[in-house]
This record gives structure tokens, C-alpha cells and sequence, in this order.
């Protein structure tokens, strides 16, 4: 079943193209790594799904369902939810209250305080934030915060979850770490994942399918194996030959 | 044998009767909201008291000097509170106080409704309006949305003047009927001193109970990051619109209780540069998101005012000026900071976690 289809969708910010006419579907329970070098338009694909920014041209489907302009709120309802490349939390809650409220936001209309508190320590512990929970977001490291920044994400009870580079900034033990509980979270979940990721070699072990872009364009969606053979992948990430 | 001793801030009587008592000592434990209130309403009395017995003479300018504090209280409560839910600063809330003002005194003086009517329908035009202008919360911020607010109560004010026929340029609408009339004028002066005390309570215990609900969560997400906030649900347009409707009609509350306080009421008189200072100073200095702080800092700069005024006359309201610019550079945090230095952000609510017991 497709959870998540991409049609044409482009996005302008002046005279530059970030997303230029970008297709494709994302079946259930796939995990799909997205890929490309620094300004090749990842991070604005993510913010067009997530309802960040809105698209220029064409539609966004998400389980049969037009949400090209609904706004993010929405969407998170919907069952999307996404990190940051940068971690984004509120640095003056604690990690508690920075899980809560996206509870709260997500599906707390019939919650109280409590138990959307009772629900966030649930995910901590997931993550293994629980003893932070009453630290300061801004007193978390930068490994605190990425995994804070997926429990807040695996709290809104997401189908299709977006990963920001959570691996950025991260010495080796600790992005295996994160590897290991995306993977988990995967499983136990069942969740849908689309992860951009500058660590090639991590990632190609962990996802099924890829989606090269380059200059705003999907330029390759396949087989780890198979992608990254492609003439023009390489070309995008190493550049062209060229004849002296 | 009785053995008295403190510990750890603790006061322990141990083997009173047999049993041992505990009392924290250190201040930051007590109920202090509790005492502070108690406080707050017997203030007003003891002032009079020592007054009258120092002096001789009724401290009727002290007492409507604690009048206006609480007025004052009135705005900065909700604009301290608005403030949080919509994650910007409005420049006119003093439009609103004379919004209010001018639907009661309207309406009592032309249709003669009484002030229970007039009080429901100052809320109502206030909420209203504010309604009205909420989606400016939405589509504009930082100087647009400053801008915006600031020119509206100069709209107002012109207004007063060009239909000075119904609202009476500077010397306003008299004959509004005064909430009380004993013929007692101290007994009046304790009358709506109370009053206004009851409402600003009222106002500070709504916004209390919501910023410590869930809905104080979600409006702090807001503020802090309103597109944040959004990505995960939190639908910050409506919980904007909702706070700045409401809080429009609790302002305009506050300018019901002049028109039926002074008897009448002049727009002119509000709209000015020095009542919007007045209110956004109280309410920098009152601590960000301090409810509580709110009416602390009303009723030091107010009294300090008063006390420089009457001393030194426009010289002594330069001074307060000044003094006010220095604390905003030595209180970053305001009042509510030096009481509550640890967690200063006080419209976080708390979630209560209680801890494994060990067996």
C-alpha cells in the first residue's frame, strides 16, 4: 500500500529551483535512505512533506489523501512527523516537557497533563533519556538532543517518520547507537522511514531503497547496490570527468 | 524529653507528647501564594491604619493610588499572559482598556444599563474587536505586528476628537453611574478598592489555572517556537486567536472599572504614550511569563510613581523613568526573577513525577 506519494512537486526560493518536478511513492513500511550532496535539495523535500514550506507546483498524497495544502499542524495529526538536521527543541523546557507537548499537540485533546507526562517518560525511556528527564533541553548534548529529538517525533505515534541527518556531529560509538535504535524503533513501531543521511556507509546497510537528488532533481531510487553504481551518482557526488 | 532543632531548612520538635513535628523554615517552601494574597488583601488596611494614626488625615490619594495599581494589574496580567499564548508583544493594550471604558459609559449614560449589563458588554466588545483583529497575530510579527498595535489606539484617539459629540474629545462621557454611592466617601474608596482587587484576582486565577493546564504546555511551545510548535501538532493559530480574543475582553474589563469608578470616562485621558509605557515596563519588569509577578511590579512601580510625583513633582517622573530603564538592564528577569531566581520560567506547567520508593 502507498503511504506517501510525491507528484511533480517543485519548490522556488527566488530564482533558484530547490525541488525541481520531484516524483515518487513510499510504500508501508518501507525505510527509505534520501541522499545528495550539500544543496541538492533534502532537507527542502522534507520540509515540503512536513508541511514546513508549501511547494510551487503539484501535489503531495499522503494515504490517498491530497495534503499539499494542509498546513503542518495537520499533517502531524495525520501521522507525520520529522526531525531537524540542526536539533531543534525548546531549550528552556525540560526533556519531559519538550515530549509532552508534542503529545499533546498530536492526539491530546481527551489527555490530561499527567498522562501525556506518564506517556513522554514512556519514550525517554526508549531512548534512554529518562534520567534527563527534568534537565534542560539546553543543557542536553548533542546526543541527548538527537535522540530527544526522535522521542519527541516517536511520541506523536507517526506513520511516516522523517530523519534529518541524526547522525551529524556524532562520534562513531554514538552513531551506531542512533543506528541501533532507528532500527529499533523500525521494528517495534512499524513505522515508515525516509532518512537523509551524509554517512553513506551506515546508511546504505540500513535502508532498503534510495533516492538520490541532485540540484533539486531525483536523479536516482533504487537498490542501495544498485544506486550507488550509477554513472550519474557518482558523477554527482565525486563530479565529472573532465578531458585536460 | 522535648528536643527542639533545625535541619536541613527544617524546624523538628521531637518528642512533643510523644510525636515529632516538622515545619519547613526556608521561605521558598511555604505556601506563598496563599500568604502573598492574604498579604495583598490586608495591605490596603494596614495602610489606612498606620496613616491615619501617623498623620491624622484619610490617605485618600494612597488609596486611590491602590486602586490604580490594581487597574493596572488588570492590563499587565493580560498582556503578560497574551503575551505567552500569542508570542508577541502588543504595543495598544490601553485601546482596549479605553474600548471598555467608552461601550459602559455609552451604554449606561445613553441606553442606561446598568453596570452588570455594561460589564458583559465591555467583555463582549472587547473579545469582539479582538477577534476581529486576531488574525494580525497570525500573518504579521516583530515590526509589522508592533506597528499594528501601536497605531491603534492613536486611531482611537482621534476618533474621540472628530466625534466629539458622542465621545466627548478629552473632557469624555460624565454621568456614568458610579458602582457605589454610600455617601461614606472612605467607605467607597475601600469599596472599589476591593473590587478592583476581586477582578484583578479573578484574572490572575484564570490565567494561573490555564498556563498550569496543558494548555499553558502548548502555549508555552508557541512562544518559544511557534513553527516548532506546529511540525508537532500543536495548532498555534487557533490557541492564538483564542488568547488574543480573550485576553481583548479582559483588558476592556478594565476600562469598564474606570467608567464606573471616576463617573465617568475620557479616552483621551488613557490613550496616551505614558499609559502604554507605563503598562509595558510593568509588565517587562513584572519577569517574563511571571503572572504572579504582574501584580508585584503594578504595585511597586504605582506606588513608586506616586511617591516621586508628589515629591518631586515632573522632575520625580523623569526619575521614575530612568529608574525603571536602569532595572530593565539590572533585572533582566524582573521582580519575579529575584523571588524565583532557580526557575524564573514560571508558565512552564510542572509535571509531577514521583519517584520509585526504595523498600
Amino acid at each position: 500500500m502507498t503511504l506517501l506519494e510525491v507528484v511533480e512537486l517543485t519548490k522556488r526560493f527566488g530564482g533558484i529551483i530547490a525541488v525541481n518536478n520531484v516524483s515518487f511513492k513510499i510504500e508501508k513500511g518501507e525505510i527509505v535512505g534520501l541522499i545528495g550532496p550539500n544543496g541538492s535539495g533534502k532537507t527542502t523535500l522534507v520540509n515540503l512533506i512536513s508541511g514546513y514550506y508549501k511547494p510551487d507546483g503539484r501535489r503531495i498524497i499522503f494515504e490517498e489523501r491530497d495534503i499539499t495544502n494542509l498546513p503542518p499542524e495537520k499533517r502531524a495529526k495525520l501521522g507525520i512527523s520529522r526531525t531537524f538536521q540542526n536539533p531543534r527543541v525548546v531549550e528552556s523546557m525540560t526533556a519531559l516537557l519538550n515530549v509532552a507537548y508534542a503529545i499533546l499537540g498530536t492526539r491530546g485533546e481527551k489527555m490530561s497533563l499527567a498522562e501525556a507526562g506518564a506517556e513522554a517518560m514512556y519514550y525517554l525511556e526508549i531512548f534512554d533519556l529518562l534520567k534527563k528527564r527534568d534537565t534542560l533541553a539546553k543543557d542536553l548534548a548533542i546526543y541527548e538532543l538527537r535522540l530527544l529529538e526522535l522521542a519527541r517525533a516517536l511520541a506523536t505515534e507517526p506513520k511516516l517518520l522523517m530523519i534529518d541527518e541524526a547522525m551529524a556531529g556524532l562520534n562513531p560509538a554514538e552513531a551506531d547507537n542512533v543506528v541501533r535504535v532507528i532500527e529499533r524503533i523500525r521494528e517495534e513501531f512499524d513505522l515508515t522511514i525516509i532518512w537523509i543521511e551524509h554517512v553513506l556507509r551506515v546508511l546504505m546497510r540500513s535502508v532498503e531503497r534510495v533516492l538520490v537528488m541532485d540540484e533539486g532533481r531525483l536523479i536516482a531510487d533504487g537498490p542501495p547496490e544498485e544506486v550507488t553504481n550509477k554513472p550519474e551518482v557518482i558523477e554527482a557526488y565525486i563530479g565529472a570527468e573532465e578531458e585536460v | 524529653m522535648v528536643r527542639i532543632e533545625t535541619r536541613r531548612g527544617r524546624l523538628i520538635i521531637d518528642d512533643l507528647f510523644g510525636k515529632r513535628y516538622e515545619w519547613t523554615v526556608e521561605p521558598r517552601y511555604w505556601r506563598n501564594p496563599i500568604i502573598a494574597f492574604l498579604a495583598w488583601l490586608v495591605m490596603p488596611l494596614v495602610v489606612y491604619g498606620v496613616y491615619t494614626s501617623a498623620f491624622g488625615v484619610v490617605p485618600v490619594a494612597l488609596l486611590s493610588t491602590l486602586v490604580f495599581a490594581n487597574v493596572l494589574s488588570m492590563m499587565t496580567l493580560s498582556l503578560g499572559f497574551q503575551s505567552i499564548g500569542t508570542g508577541r508583544l502588543n504595543f495598544g493594550p490601553h485601546f482596549f482598556l479605553a474600548l471598555g471604558g467608552y461601550t459602559a459609559a455609552l451604554l449606561n449614560v445613553n441606553y442606561g444599563l446598568n453596570p452588570a449589563i455594561t460589564l458583559i458588554a465591555a467583555f463582549a466588545i472587547g473579545a469582539i474587536v479582538g477577534l476581529g483583529l486576531s488574525p494580525i497575530t497570525i500573518i504579521s510579527r516583530g515590526v509589522y505586528f508592533v506597528l499594528f498595535t501601536l497605531i491603534l489606539p492613536l486611531v482611537l484617539y482621534q476618533v474621540a476628537y472628530w466625534r466629539s459629540d458622542i465621545f466627548g474629545a478629552e473632557t469624555g462621557i460624565p454621568g456614568v453611574d458610579a458602582l457605589f454611592l454610600t455617601g461614606d466617601l472612605i467607605l467607597d474608596l475601600f469599596l472599589f478598592l476591593y473590587t478592583s482587587l476581586a477582578i484583578a484576582t479573578i484574572i490572575m486565577l484564570i490565567y494561573d489555572k490555564v498556563l498550569r493546564s496543558k494548555y499553558g504546555l502548548l502555549m508555552g511551545a508557541v512562544n518559544e517556537d511557534e513553527e516548532l510548535a506546529r511540525m508537532y501538532g500543536v495548532n498555534a493559530p487557533f490557541i492564538k486567536v483564542v488568547i488574543f480574543t480573550f485576553t481583548s475582553g479582559a483588558m476592556a474589563v478594565a476600562g469598564w472599572f474606570l467608567a464606573h469608578y471616576q463617573g465617568s470616562f475620557a479616552g483621551p485621558a488613557w490613550l496616551t504614550p505614558e499609559m502604554l509605557a507605563l503598562i509595558l515596563l510593568t509588565s517587562t519588569l513584572a519577569g517574563k511569563g511571571a503572572i504572579y509577578g504582574q501584580v508585584i511590579a503594578a504595585y511597586i512601580i504605582v506606588i513608586l510613581r506616586e511617591v516621586l510625583r508628589s515629591t518631586s513633582g515632573e522632575l520625580g517622573l523623569a526619575a521614575l523613568y530612568i529608574i525603571m530603564l536602569v532595572l530593565l538592564f539590572v533585572l533582566p528577569e524582573g521582580f519575579w526573577g529575584l523571588y524565583r531566581k532557580r526557575r524564573y520560567r514560571e508558565y512552564y506547567p510542572t509535571i509531577k513525577v514521583r519517584k520509585r520508593e526504595v523498600l
